[in-house]
């Protein structure tokens, strides 16, 4: 069963001059147990996308979708109490700069225990603070933190992004929650604490079978770990499908520019010879291109991409380009 | 070919108080030597912590060191010729929209640089702020512009225009990559790679970003905890890191 079905959601902003449309149309689907990843530059509308997921986006922001099912039910159309009881039981997220989301006047201990709920603790009730600390620790050796002792009693600004990082992961998980959701999560890390959590998170998806949606800028590591890949440009879904098919044989001219770009991904590639890369930046919202977003920069856009192309499916591998990159044309 | 930048044995520790009347030393760097010659890359890679920041700051002259010497083109440097020197490193921080003063317009703080470091009179230096915007192909009105105005690419334009529009021989970028999105940066590092090609600029490359080093950087050293551990070509330690750990940290990344 498809845990979130995502069609058509649009989130737009009302401003003075007139209504801004951040995110276009776009298509989510997760199955349970799967990871997808979604990509794209900043300003692209991948957050948005998660703040809507969670329902955390403050009114002035618009949303709108044909469908928005989590497990079968419709979430924006449910009554505001109950959207956040089903929310808050089965939907985590984790956020970019964890030192700043943690609560810098609290130590570990109170805010790790802040975060799992009562009906995960089985004993009577005069043992529960008792069972809420074991169950703290126990949530610490999960996420790798052996030295729960000295971690437990510090506070936020005495550790380390990549331990704090961690235990935002501990705080997520606590609730065992279906889908945890990662936006940006190892951006203010280094590599080799990069590679621990994308493990970590790999890990939580094979044991328990949560599902991971992973938000990133970084594609190569996205790539890595992830089963499918959504790529986003400017609010519009360019393309979709299973992450090893799209790395191969991309269909969408910016998920091509975004896989030749990146040195890894080119293997013949010799050092310091110039890097693909599209000209021009993304367009700020004030101004955004109509039809096809990516037309301005794109090197193969033609008349027909003023108009908005549809998402067009080829097996299980959606993208939306009048033109789309074939094998034979690009060889 | 004689050698742009010459670092020998250089040290540099800290004083920290450990109760009312003792101090502890922490050691942030701890006999480094290094050298970078004209028109090459030399990537410093390190956690938070194994003194890359200490080692920029005391290129730059930001810092004193306790011991060793920095030599610039075969003179030592030393702090008062700040001036002097000061032509020929320069350095771009990690965030260009932080580092830019927001109220002052780019052609201003362009002629400031001029202004502060040389004696052109302001015709002169017109003419200089204009050929430095082409090179980094701005336009002339940008010049006009508050950095608010720009978008994150030509925001990190602005701040290598800034850098370059004295002509320096060699350029520290501190984390300066990492923040910019995939397809901006692969802009960034073409026209960083450009300007190599065409002026002979040397680059010291600070960064975590190890991918990236392995496709620009001529040298490599890997420091931790204020030590070098490895040095040299970079294919070289890429193939056959001596330490422990820089091998996990060349395989964290290309595994």
């Amino acid at each position: 069963m498809l845990l979130l079905d995502i069609k058509n959601l649009t989130i737009e902003l009302n401003t003075p001059d007139g209504l801004i449309r951040a995110v276009d149309r776009v298509n989510l689907s997760l199955r349970e147990g799967e990871t997808r990843g979604l990509v794209g530059e900043s300003g692209s509308g991948k957050s948005l996308v998660a703040k809507a997921i969670v329902g955390v986006l403050n009114k002035r922001w618009q949303i709108s979708a044909d469908r928005f099912n989590w497990r079968g039910q419709d979430i924006l159309t449910l009554p505001y109490e109950q959207q956040r009881r089903v929310i808050g039981r089965d939907i985590a997220m984790i956020y970019q700069e964890p030192s700043r989301s943690l609560d810098p006047t609290a130590a570990i201990l109170e805010q790790l225990e802040e975060a799992i709920p009562d009906h995960l603790l089985e004993g009577p009730w005069w043992k529960r603070s008792y069972l809420r600390r074991r169950k703290a620790i126990g949530l610490l050796h999960k996420v790798g933190i052996r030295d729960h002792q000295s971690v437990l009693q510090s506070y936020p600004y005495q550790l380390s992004e990549g331990v704090c990082q961690k235990i935002m992961i501990a705080m997520a998980i606590a609730k065992n929650p279906k889908l945890l959701i990662a936006d940006e999560p190892t951006t203010a890390l280094e590599s080799t604490t990069q590679a621990q959590l994308f493990r970590l998170l790999a890990s939580f998806n094979q044991l328990k079978g949560m599902s991971v949606l992973l938000i990133s800028h970084e594609l190569e590591s996205i790539a890595r770990y992830t089963q499918s890949l959504s790529v986003l440009y400017c609010g519009q879904l360019v393309e979709a499908g299973e992450t090893a098919a799209i790395i191969k044989q991309p269909f969408h001219p910016y998920t091509h520019a975004l896989i030749k770009s990146v040195p890894e991904f080119q293997p013949n590639l010799q050092p310091k010879t110039p890097l693909y890369a599209l000209p021009g930046s993304i367009p700020v919202l004030q101004h955004l291109p109509i039809g096809c977003r990516l037309g301005p920069r794109c090197p193969n856009a033609r008349k027909e991409c003023v108009k908005t192309p549809t998402l067009e499916r080829l097996q299980n591998h959606f993208y939306s380009c009048h033109f789309p990159l074939t094998g034979t044309k690009e060889s | 070919m004689s050698m742009l930048l010459d670092v020998r044995h250089l040290s540099k520790s800290y004083r920290k108080s450990a109760g009312w009347f003792r101090y502890r030393h922490v050691h942030a760097l701890d006999n480094i030597s290094f050298s970078l010659q004209q028109g090459k890359t030399l990537a410093i890679v390190g956690e938070t912590g194994s003194g890359k920041s200490t080692l920029a700051k005391l290129l730059v002259g930001i810092e004193k060191p306790d011991h060793g010497h920095i030599l610039l083109d075969g003179t030592e440097v030393q702090l008062r010729h700040y001036r002097q020197y000061n032509h020929m490193v320069r350095f771009i921080f990690q965030d260009a929209s932080k580092s830019l003063n927001p109220q002052q317009k780019i052609g201003q703080m362009l002629d400031d640089v001029l202004r502060f470091n040389t004696r052109m009179d302001s015709q002169q230096r017109m003419h200089k702020i204009h050929q430095t915007l082409k090179q980094l192909g701005l336009l002339n009105e940008h010049s006009d512009y508050y950095p608010h105005m720009f978008s994150g690419g030509q925001l990190q334009r602005v701040a290598l225009a800034r850098a370059l529009i004295l002509d320096p021989k060699l350029l520290i970028l501190d984390e300066a990559l990492t923040a910019l999105d995939p397809s901006l940066r692969a802009q960034i590092v073409n026209l960083l790679l450009e300007l190599q090609q065409k002026t002979g600029l040397a680059y010291l490359l600070i960064t975590n970003h190890l991918r990236l080093v392995k496709h620009i950087a001529d040298d490599l050293l890997v420091l931790h905890q204020g030590k070098a551990l490895d040095y040299g070509n970079t294919a070289h330690v890429f193939k056959h890191a001596e330490h422990d750990y820089s091998r996990k940290l060349i395989n964290s990344a290309i595994a």
